[in-house]
């Protein structure tokens, strides 16, 4: 249970990109074939370690359906990650991808490290987006990219990963006040021996004491 | 209604001029009006100031005013907080003022229809446009007031209109976030904040979800740190209030409590802490909540959630891991200066924690309580609260931990069993003090033998346990079978007998105290009677040892009978009495005469009568124990405003006026849980079955061997006339005894006729089965025999149709040869003409040949034309004539005695057709 920092993760996209499924895989190793409408949010969490230091994740997998888009907004700001997915089967999810990442710049932090994943790479005879697009997108937008598939697993723990060891770089080049609340960001039990017991600091840090 | 403000020009929504019906403006009316235009159209801030200062203060105390107030003041105060935000004193004082024609003034009781003028206007301003995203945008106003008072707003708006507020929030991006970032304030407004998230999150799942996003369970638990965990005050309750609401039917919530926050900070307020083991209002308050809050985990969500039990079992394993079992011993069994509410609960949870899980049962049986030398097994504590608390619901508690520990678990059950071995007597005296040497199973006896010295109830609750050690459980019961009980040394005569008998007689002495003593006790002795007939009833399913042990003493079924139909005993208590009756008959493998199965039915039949003692079943079905029985204890939850009734059961509703004596004991409801219930129903089928059975199929003493009713070779006439004599005379017996249990039934059903007819129609007796099923059989017989002359009617009238058809046809057939031999005899004819006609005319007409050939072909064409018509008219007729001949032969007639008639023409022709057919 104890960790170095916790970073809580948001993934957003269209419906039916397979966020849920991304999610499934990272945390389960599982698949799920049927598409179960994701209803508001859901919730996973699983332990990751970068550079030895184990980081826990808190990801919010949100509904991609436009009627839940006011209640999913509600997680832009309180999170330091967020999993940009379209599919690369479905056109349409790519061009979207601008709408969503005007909301996010819209209600997130904007220190948010953002990773762009076209998903269902295993589906490549049904390619409707390049990977070229993609990574230009990316490009353009300052953004992460992978292709991944939640099918196969392909790339599925390297998105993860690879968001969160960028924050972690931000956090080490002081790009965020990880005392704030909002950033998503947490300092875990290992590094808490220091903290002061001042009113602001976070309340996870003092939790270390009491075990 | 009236509209009555229409010329306040404020007024330009108007509708709210709808919402007061008063017709003359008053004068409460024409004041606020007043000052509303002078904060509206003021020129001098000071002005404006004092005139919003003294709306408050009159809004503040009068209903008329906060409804004068109400009806046109909202839109000039919000537009002021729009407007005015620089002006802290301004905003400050709109916002006093909407709180005061929020609150409720407090007037005498009893006018509770009138209209609540705060009420309405909660109503009215969660209506305004726009109001809920300005208050939330107040509240990052650096001025502690302006966040004060929007916060009280806010929470009023939310207890009076929660839904509306709850959707209105959602679309607010941050709006939850901001109410979040309150719990960091100031004490009073963290406070105020907390009260408000407590309003929003019940019953809302999403906005469950954002709070707990935006760390509200970090939050939480670091406010009960501050405060000092369980023996904080108010605010440790409002926060885990709150979190109970996070946590309730919420299993993503509880998956990010034990992922990520981890469970340690909620088991560490269960923790008892000092030595000084006072504990006020407030601190059990605090205790029971953070017992609700584990008794939620332990749910594992929402009863419709498909992850609930996987979530519920994950908690159960981290709560374990967090030694939640050892802080809930130190408040349910240990420690006896903590409330009893409290222990209750704790022992609840106990229960909830081992129920269904084999690795945390065999953690709770591993347990040891106490300090050493005076250690002892927790489940031995737990039976010693059980048999010698004087609280119901602690009997109830710890009664629910011992049958989570028995259900399913046959090695427990043995585990329990084998130490249950009688001690020698003189060792009784010393049950009330604390001997942590003696074994689970002689404290159980002791318990059990207790009504010995009068102490009915502790017998009970001692059997209750038994019961639990006994159910599904064969060794265990044949093994206690053979547990004897030495009799006291005062009774001189007293052998040892079965634990059973001894049961029993406990039982009977409940039943008869209860028609000594008088009315009020009736009910006390009502459960002691239950729970050992559940014993019984337990005991017996499944076992024939234990019927054959129960019947081993006469008076028991007598006994048996007399309080099966006692009417003064309520009618669970004749309900359980039919059961145990019942698996005397159901499991009874004896053959002894009298004990048997057959002997039970009969003396069933003769002493209470069948339909009256099915009539048993259907009556304890139908009482109110049975239909309300729930599968667990149902605790209340503790909000501010339940606080002060803590634990309690539920009372029985009893409503069935007609059975005055109906009174059974509240305590029924917690005992009797569905799993009994539904032994009781499933047995209650197989003894219809079984008696109606017995009655079908009695038991013959004379066996009927028809190659016995011969005369054997060899034996005398006289031999044989004896050897019949003796027969018959045997089966004249026979027939005699099976005419007494016919003239038994009759008598039954006559009764059944006459004292039951109210009933009737809802009684059950098994002679109303049979006559229904054989009424059902003659229903069904004379059905099948109407069927069947309809069948035969219609077959006869088919045949005639046939035959008139058939008659038909042959007529045609005559008809058409006839026409046929007509046709020919005047071909005939016309050659002969022609011939003749040749011979005269041969010399005087040359070429009379051509016009011979002429005319012959011209005739024979015709002919031809004619006989294909025929022949394709005898074709049609022919496969008619077939199909019908195969039909009547169908039917059984004689087709060629019916074509007999028709000729040999009819037969050429077919003949004939064959070959055009092909
Ligand atoms: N072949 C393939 N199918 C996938 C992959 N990922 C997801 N799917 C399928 O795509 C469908 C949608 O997946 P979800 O993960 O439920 O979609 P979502 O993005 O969570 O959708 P919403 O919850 O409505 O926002 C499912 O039928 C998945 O089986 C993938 O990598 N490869
Ligand atoms: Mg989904």
């Amino acid at each position: 249970m104890s960790y170095d920092y916790l970073f809580k993760y948001i993934i957003i996209g269209d419906t039916g990109v397979g966020k849920s499924c991304l999610l499934l895989q990272f945390t389960d190793k599982r698949f799920q074939p049927v598409h179960d409408l994701t209803i508001g949010v859901e919730f996973g969490a699983r332990m990751v370690t970068i550079d030895s230091r184990p980081i826990k994740l808190q990801i919010w997998d949100t509904a991609g359906q436009e009627s839940f888009r006011s209640i999913t907004r509600s997680y832009y700001r309180g999170a330091a990650g967020a999993l940009l997915v379209y599919d690369i089967t479905r056109r349409d999810t790519f061009n979207h991808l601008a709408s969503w990442l005007e909301d996010a710049r819209q209600h997130a932090n904007p220190n948010m490290s953002i990773m762009l994943i076209g998903n269902k790479c295993d589906l490549s005879h049904r390619r409707a987006v390049s990977k070229e697009e993609g990574e230009q997108f990316a490009k353009e937008n300052g953004l992460l990219f992978l292709e991944a598939s939640a099918r196969t697993a392909q790339n599925v723990e390297e998105a993860f990963i690879r968001t969160a060891a960028k924050i972690l770089q931000n956090i080490q080049e002081g790009v965020f006040d990880v005392s704030n609340e909002s950033s998503g960001i947490k300092v875990g039990y290992g590094r808490s021996q220091g903290q002061s017991g001042g009113r602001d600091g976070t309340v996870s840090a003092r939790g270390g004491c009491c075990s | 209604m009236t509209i009555v403000k229409t010329n306040h020009q404020f007024l330009a929504s108007g509708v709210v001029g709808l919402l007061v019906g008063n017709e003359n403006s008053s004068n409460e009316d024409r004041y606020v009006e007043r000052l509303l235009d002078r904060i509206s159209n003021g020129k001098l801030p000071d002005d404006r100031r004092n005139a919003i200062a003294e709306l408050q203060g009159v809004v503040l105390e009068n209903e008329a005013f906060q409804l004068a107030f109400g009806a046109m003041g909202f839109p000039i105060m919000l537009s002021v907080l729009k407007e005015e935000r620089d002006d802290v004193e301004m905003v400050r004082g709109a916002l006093e003022t909407l709180v005061s024609a929020l609150t409720p003034i407090n007037h005498a009781k009893g006018s509770s229809n009138e209209v609540q003028p705060a009420l309405m206007n909660t109503d009215l301003l969660s209506r305004e446009a726009d109001c809920i995203s300005l208050l939330l945008s107040l509240l990052e106003e650096d001025d502690f007031y302006v966040r004060y008072y929007t916060l009280q707003i806010l929470t009023a708006l939310l207890t009076n209109s929660p839904q509306r507020l709850q959707e209105a929030i959602l679309t607010i991006p941050r709006g939850i976030t901001r109410l979040m970032d309150m719990l960091m304030d100031r004490e009073v407004i963290r406070n105020e904040a907390l009260l408000l998230l407590t309003h929003l999150t019940r019953e809302a799942e999403e906005i469950q979800k954002i709070v707990v996003f935006e760390g509200a369970f970090e939050k939480i638990f670091s406010i009960i740190r501050e405060e000092g965990n369980s023996d904080g005050g108010v605010v440790v309750q409002d926060c885990l209030e709150l979190l109970n609401n996070l946590l309730r039917s919420n299993a993503s919530n509880q998956v990010l409590l034990r992922e990520t926050v981890g469970l340690d900070s909620l088991v560490l307020i269960l923790k008892l802490r000092g030595s000084s083991f006072t504990f006020n209002q407030q601190k059990t308050i605090n205790l029971l909540s953070a017992l609700e809050t584990i008794k939620l985990l332990l749910k594992g969500g929402s009863e419709s959630d498909p992850g609930k039990d996987m979530n519920k079992q994950a908690n159960k394993t981290t709560l374990v891991q967090k030694k939640v079992l050892e802080h809930l011993l130190i408040l349910g069994v240990e420690s006896q200066w903590v409330p009893v509410a409290i222990r209750c609960a704790a022992m609840q949870c106990i229960g909830d924690l081992i129920v269904g899980d084999s690795k945390n049962r065999n953690l709770l049986a591993g347990k040891v309580l106490g300090e050493e030398p005076q250690v002892e097994p927790a489940l031995n504590s737990i039976l010693r609260i059980l048999l010698r608390t004087s609280n119901m619901q602690e009997f109830i508690a710890a009664d629910y931990i011992l049958k989570s520990f028995c259900e399913k678990n046959a090695d427990g059950q043995s585990m329990l069993a084998s130490t249950l071995i009688p001690q020698p007597y003189s060792t009784n005296h010393a049950f009330l003090e604390e001997d942590v040497s003696m074994s689970f199973g002689s404290m159980l006896l002791q318990g059990l033998t207790l009504g010995e010295n009068g102490d009915l109830e502790i017998s009970c609750r001692a059997a209750s346990v038994l019961s639990h050690i006994l159910k599904d459980h064969l060794q265990c019961k044949e093994k206690v079978l053979q547990i004897d009980i030495e009799a006291a040394p005062m009774q001189s005569l007293g052998a040892p007998e079965p634990l059973m008998h001894r049961m029993v007689k406990y039982l009977a002495i409940a039943s008869s105290m209860k028609s000594q003593v008088g009315k009020f006790s009736t009910s006390e002795n009502s459960y002691v009677q239950a729970i050992i007939l559940k014993l019984l009833i337990t005991w017996l399913a499944d076992c024939p040892s234990a019927v054959q042990c129960f019947l081993d003493a006469r008076p028991h079924l007598t006994y048996l009978l007399e309080l099966v139909s006692n009417l003064s005993e309520t009618v669970c208590i004749r309900g359980f009495a039919a059961v145990v009756l019942g698996e005397c008959v159901i499991y009874n493998k004896s053959t002894e005469s009298g004990k048997d199965a057959f002997a039970i039915v009969d003396a069933i039949s003769q002493k209470i009568g069948l339909s009256s003692y099915f009539l048993k079943f259907d009556e304890m079905q139908k009482s109110s124990i049975f239909v309300s029985v729930k599968s667990s204890l149902t605790y209340q939850s503790f909000t501010r405003s339940s606080t002060s009734s803590m634990v309690d059961i539920e009372d029985v509703d009893d409503n069935d006026l007609s059975e005055k004596k109906n009174l059974d004991h509240p305590i029924l409801s917690s005992i009797l849980d569905s799993n009994f219930v539904n032994l009781v129903k499933s047995l209650e089928a197989d003894i219809r079955e079984q008696i109606v059975e017995v009655f079908s199929r009695p038991k013959m003493k004379v066996a009927v061997v028809p190659a016995e009713l011969e005369q054997r070779s060899g034996e005398s006439d006289a031999e044989y006339i004896k050897r019949l004599k003796s027969f018959v005379e045997k089966q004249c017996s026979e027939i005699q005894d099976l005419v007494l249990r016919n003239a038994t039934l009759a008598e039954d059903l006559a009764k059944t006729g006459s004292t039951l007819q109210p009933e009737q129609k809802g009684s059950g007796g098994s002679d109303r089965i049979q006559i229904e099923t054989l009424r059902r059989d003659l229903q069904e017989a004379s059905q099948r025999l109407e069927k069947l002359k309809e069948e035969r009617a219609k077959v006869e009238s088919e045949a005639i149709h046939y035959r008139n058809l058939a008659g038909k046809t042959e007529a045609d057939l005559r008809s058409l040869s006839d026409a046929y031999n007509s046709l020919e005899q005047a071909n005939l004819q016309l050659e002969n003409e022609v011939k003749a006609l040749k011979r005269e005319g041969h010399s005087t007409f040359p070429d009379v040949e051509a016009i011979k050939s002429e005319a012959r072909e011209e005739a024979q064409k015709e002919s031809e034309a004619e006989l294909n018509d025929l022949l394709v008219c005898l074709g049609q007729e022919q496969s008619k004539v077939d199909k019908l001949s195969a039909r009547l032969l169908e039917l059984g007639e004689d087709v060629d005695k019916l074509l007999e008639g028709i000729g040999d023409e009819a037969g050429a022709a077919g003949d004939e057709d064959d070959e055009d057919d092909e």
